[in-house]
């Protein structure tokens, strides 16, 4: 598979992951409610393209300024490489740790809309990370 | 034992800038910065690259630091 090829397979995949979990979000909702907000469609895929043409306009802009100086080369791979690391040894030490002192502070349960926030701020925290680490 | 190079000076000398220079090697001016900077220690492949690139012998682009005392 070429390059170009790969870059459309692969933002195929996200777009189209982002738009199917924005209509999972309405039926859950819908479900739990028992109203389905399909007005919401509007705004899952005007967001969704509207997140890519705003990432394209800024990787145009990118080449414009830099040129053609890749994005990625051996010294970037490698600092993703120990910041995927951290992040492994973190979540897997920090999560056993927080789930360790919500026991001992006496809550047995967890609601898992709950899980799912923490999870998305984890996700989020993780892409964020990576975005630094991609530029230092 | 550090091992230290001369890539600034031999860039400036041939008046190639560092974007020039990330452009034709094909890494990012980060990279390029932090070697300069002695920050990063290039690959053997990059190594070489930069050799073939300036045309100057290795010794002359990288070199070990003796720790002091030595």
């Amino acid at each position: 598979m070429n390059n170009r090829k790969l870059q459309i397979t692969i933002w195929s995949v996200v777009i189209g992951s982002m738009i199917i979990g924005g209509f999972l979000g309405v039926y859950l909702i819908g479900k739990e409610t028992g109203e389905y907000n399909y007005e919401m469609a509007i705004a899952i895929i005007g967001g969704t393209v509207l997140g890519f043409i705003f990432y394209l306009l800024i990787s145009m802009w990118n080449k414009k300024r830099n040129g053609n100086v890749p994005d990625v080369d051996e010294r970037s791979i490698l600092l993703m490489k120990r910041y995927l690391m951290c992040v492994l040894y973190v979540v897997l030490l920090g999560s056993g740790a927080v789930l360790l002192i919500l026991y001992s502070m006496g809550v047995h349960f967890i609601e898992t809309g709950m899980l799912i926030v923490c999870m998305m701020g984890l996700y989020m925290l993780i892409g964020l990370g990576a975005v630094i680490t991609k530029q230092l | 034992m550090k091992v230290v190079n001369h890539i600034k000076e031999i860039r400036q000398k041939k008046g190639i800038t560092q974007v020039k220079m990330a452009e034709d090697l094909q890494i990012t001016r980060q990279t390029v910065n932090a070697i300069e900077k002695n920050k990063y220690n290039p690959s053997l492949e990059l190594a070489l690259k930069l050799i073939q690139y300036f045309d100057v012998p290795i010794e002359e682009l990288f070199y070990l630091e003796k720790p002091e005392g030595e």
